[in-house]
């Protein structure tokens, strides 16, 4: 007979799994794949071939200078945002658990406070570079926001993060308590049901909005949802030309809260009717592809990994049932949203590109699309053509060069 | 009585709250002669104040003879307001004696800061913004001429309205009601004696501090405590507004459910004559959990809340409320109606508390810590409100006590006359 003695350490040690949970990661991950597999599927042909455009061809060479060194600066102002954040929430994981003093809210109410000062923490990380951003934006004149305005709004609008981070904490925390180790393979599931949520009511969120007037507008707006398989979508005028001189729209919710939010911007004159159908197009391309509701699925399959490394790093603490492990769970959770923000720039600059082929499909105005992307770069001072690093980090949109390119590859297969 | 104060501006209250009920009801016009009066003293005191300015920052200190006829002058405004406020009930004379039942004691002329006297104007603004919710309109009757009644919704004028009411029907002015009017009116002495350069103290709006041993020790069946070092948690005090917002959608999701609790309690406590103990437990909770969250927000507290609303939770501003007692019936039937001069004195309140809330913050945010006296001014107008949400919640029948109160325990000073307890209308 063997005793325990005999037993070498490595085999005396307790496995990290057992055997059913380990057969049943391996399924969940199988199932990971399979569901972004189903994700990934775009209706732009596969074989695909985008002409070579080059910019100077399309914009003039002190446009070109100009935009370079306007995102550019944009660009190194959010890295350094970016790093200041994660120096910040390193400084608030090391110390923050000391805070807890600061409350008597029992434990899921500290950990909701330790959560919401950390992000409170990245405001004020980040401030300095969002000024940096607003001072740069105001002197390209792309911008009327004013300093103490964006600080302000700024402020106010952590009211909304902090109720959203207590929902969140408040899930996490009492499923920890409930279920331990385990809590995340609920709480994934769970903040992918708010976030389904969020997204149906997302329109009700979206300030100073009224109906479309503009009857010639919105007879596109119907003609073209009729084309992309969507009758009936509602089309709505944000107006932002207070805040920004820069076009833009945007497709929100699904099923009965599908609508079209279209800046005011993009209709004050600045845009041909032809450019605005373009734009609507492309939205509609969105919502006729059900982009809104793909989104929410591509979170659902980033929160199932971030939340299980969230409980394996907070194991250290205790676990996320402790709000002492609060501190270190919002680090984890933002390095994760940081380093994974590349792969999920790849995926919407994939359905980006849907949209823009949808739009083609849909207007059959190729020449309009063209002038639109131009208007659009000069109008917002995109850089057409930006550095890699900058591509691969920030844009969650094709380049306006691969956009241009996208359009005459549409042309080379649909010729007249 | 001379409140135990250290600031050179204080207190003498020797008034018996007894009052004619025919002085009172013509109240508004035995005062105008006072008020013609005063606004030709206005004029003088506008134009010395200017020499006094000049003087005081050549000099470093008020010259006697300046200080004299502005002390006198504050003095006086004090003692005809207390008048028209129903603060007091003799005429007052017409220049300043010492002697009225509610009096001031201001110290002689001392040294002062020059570069303070220079700003005065500057520093004075905080100040007066405290003074729109005690007294109204900080100008009105001072220096500025204004000589009306100060129709201005301060605190002040509220207890004036709500006392006319209470005279009328027992010849008594409410206790609670006079002592919420000599607070107001000390600091508007305080504020003046300041801009005037009496003095280079800050007016103190801590209401423990105005009334010192006069004020009533804590009683009743809703009684407001706190144990708090003022200390601050900078981080927490920048981001207190939206560290409050879940605690606001959550009480705002809970008075929902208390607006029909209310009504049911309402019925249950006129038929059966007591609140029921599961309605009580959770309209009490509702009471102390709204209690915590305006503290917390307010910076009367420094800890961030719990949720629950349970009882001990949240000792830096806790609610002690008593058991369940028969109420008067009533009462109880015409609660809506009785509830609205508390009401109304509670906006008065809510102001007070908003805007040393303000000034607080700023303050807890440079220093790591909160005045005492915006803390302790911050206690007395929740703690009203408190004590109104449970009267109007049926959770008691005694009508929230509107003046400060001190902390039961400390040695007190017998109150000049008895008197008369849930006299008349309830008014307290």
């Amino acid at each position: 007979m063997t005793g325990l003695r005999d037993v070498p350490a490595w085999a005396r040690r307790r496995p990290l799994l057992s055997v059913p949970a380990a057969i049943g990661l391996v399924v969940l991950a199988l199932a990971w794949l399979v569901a972004a597999r189903a994700l990934w599927h775009s209706s732009v042909p596969g074989d695909l071939h985008l002409p070579r455009v080059d910019p100077r061809s399309l914009f003039s060479a002190r446009f070109l200078s100009r935009s370079s060194s306007y995102e550019e600066f944009l660009d190194v102002d959010g890295l350094l945002g970016e790093v200041a954040v994660v120096l910040a929430l390193v400084l608030y994981a090391w110390r923050g658990h000391r805070l807890m003093r600061e409350s008597a809210a029992g434990r899921i109410g500290t950990g909701m406070m330790l959560g919401m000062l950390a992000f409170g923490v990245v405001w004020i990380a980040e401030l300095p570079f969002q000024m940096a951003a607003v001072w740069w934006q105001r002197s390209h004149g792309t911008s009327q926001q004013g300093y103490l305005a964006a600080a302000l709004g700024g402020f106010l609008g952590l009211g909304a993060e902090f109720l959203f981070v207590c929902l969140a904490l408040l899930v996490a925390m009492g499923l920890a308590t409930l279920l331990g180790r385990w809590w995340w393979l609920l709480a994934a599931p769970a903040f992918a049901g708010l976030a389904l949520l969020s997204t149906f009511l997302s329109v009700y969120l979206i300030p100073q909005t009224h109906p479309l007037h503009n009857p010639q507008t919105a007879a596109d707006v119907r003609q073209l949802a009729q084309i992309e398989g969507i009758p009936g979508t509602r089309a709505e005028v944000q107006e932002v030309h207070r805040e920004t001189t820069a076009p833009n729209a945007e497709s929100v919710g699904f099923g009965p809260t599908r609508r079209l939010i279209l800046w005011d911007t993009l209709l004050d004159g600045r845009f041909s009717r032809a450019e605005v159908r373009a734009v609507i197009g492309h939205e509609l391309g969105h919502l006729a592809h059900r982009h809104p509701l793909k989104r929410v699925g591509w979170l659902a399959l980033f929160l199932l990994p971030a939340a299980g490394l969230v409980a394996l790093f907070t194991a250290s603490r205790g676990g996320l049932a402790r709000p002492e492990a609060v501190p270190l769970a919002v680090l984890v959770y933002v390095l994760l949203g940081l380093l994974t923000g590349p792969l999920m720039n790849i995926v919407d600059r994939r359905q980006e590109a849907e949209a823009d082929w949808s739009s083609l499909r849909a207007t059959r105005d190729p020449a309009a699309e063209r002038s639109l992307f131009v208007n659009l770069a000069k109008t917002s001072l995109g850089d057409p053509d930006p550095s890699s690093w900058s591509y691969v980090l920030f844009d969650d949109h094709p380049t306006i060069v691969q956009r241009i390119s996208m359009v005459d590859a549409w042309q080379a297969r649909n010729p007249g | 009585m001379v409140t135990q104060s250290d600031h050179p501006v204080r207190l003498v209250l020797s008034d018996d709250l007894e009052r004619s009920r025919f002085t009172v009801f013509f109240r508004a016009i035995f005062v105008i002669p006072l008020f013609i009066w005063l606004a030709l003293w206005t004029i003088l005191a506008w134009l010395i104040s200017i020499v006094n300015w000049l003087c005081t920052l050549v000099m470093g200190r008020s010259p006697g003879l300046f200080h004299r006829f502005l002390a006198s002058y504050v003095k006086f405004t004090t003692q005809v307001y207390a008048y028209l406020h129903l603060a007091a009930d003799p005429y007052p004379t017409f220049d300043a004696q010492d002697g009225y039942p509610v009096d001031l004691q201001i110290g002689p002329p001392a040294r002062q800061g020059r570069l303070s006297v220079a700003l005065r104007l500057v520093f004075l603004l905080p100040a007066a913004l405290v003074t729109g919710p005690l007294i109204g309109d900080p100008s009105s009757g001072y220096l500025l001429g204004r000589g009306n009644s100060g129709i201005n919704f301060g605190l002040l004028w509220l207890a004036a309205l709500l006392g006319w009411f209470a005279i009328m029907a027992t010849s008594r002015m409410p206790r609670g009601l006079r002592d919420a009017a000599v607070y107001a009116l000390l600091y508007g002495a305080q504020f003046w004696a300041y801009a005037l350069l009496l003095t280079d103290r800050y007016p103190d709006v801590d209401p423990l501090a105005a009334l010192g041993d006069l004020a009533r020790p804590r009683q009743g069946p809703i009684q407001v405590s706190g144990e708090d070092d003022l200390r601050r948690s900078r981080l927490t005090v920048l981001f207190r507004l939206p560290l409050a917002f879940p605690h606001l959608l959550w009480l705002g999701l809970w008075s929902l459910l208390v607006l029909p609790a209310a009504l049911l309690n309402w019925l249950a406590t006129l038929a059966g004559g007591r609140s029921p103990y599961w309605l009580h437990r959770f309209l009490a909770a509702y009471v102390r959990y709204q209690l915590h969250v305006w503290s917390f927000l307010y910076l009367v507290a420094n800890p961030f809340p719990g949720f629950s609303g349970s009882a001990g939770s949240y000792p830096a501003s806790e609610v002690l409320l008593a058991e369940r007692s028969v109420q008067n019936r009533w009462k109880t039937a015409f609660r809506a109606i009785l509830a609205l001069p508390a009401f109304a004195l509670s906006g008065a309140y809510g102001s007070l508390a908003a805007v040393v809330a303000l000034l607080g913050w700023f303050v807890s945010l440079a220093l790591g810590r909160v005045p005492r006296g915006f803390r302790n001014a911050g206690a007395l107008a929740l703690g009203y409100q408190a004590q109104m949400l449970g009267y109007g919640l049926l959770l008691t029948d005694v009508y929230p006590y509107s003046g400060p109160m001190r902390p039961p325990g400390e040695d007190a000073v017998p109150a000049p006359a008895p008197e008369s307890p849930q006299a008349g209308l309830g008014l307290a």
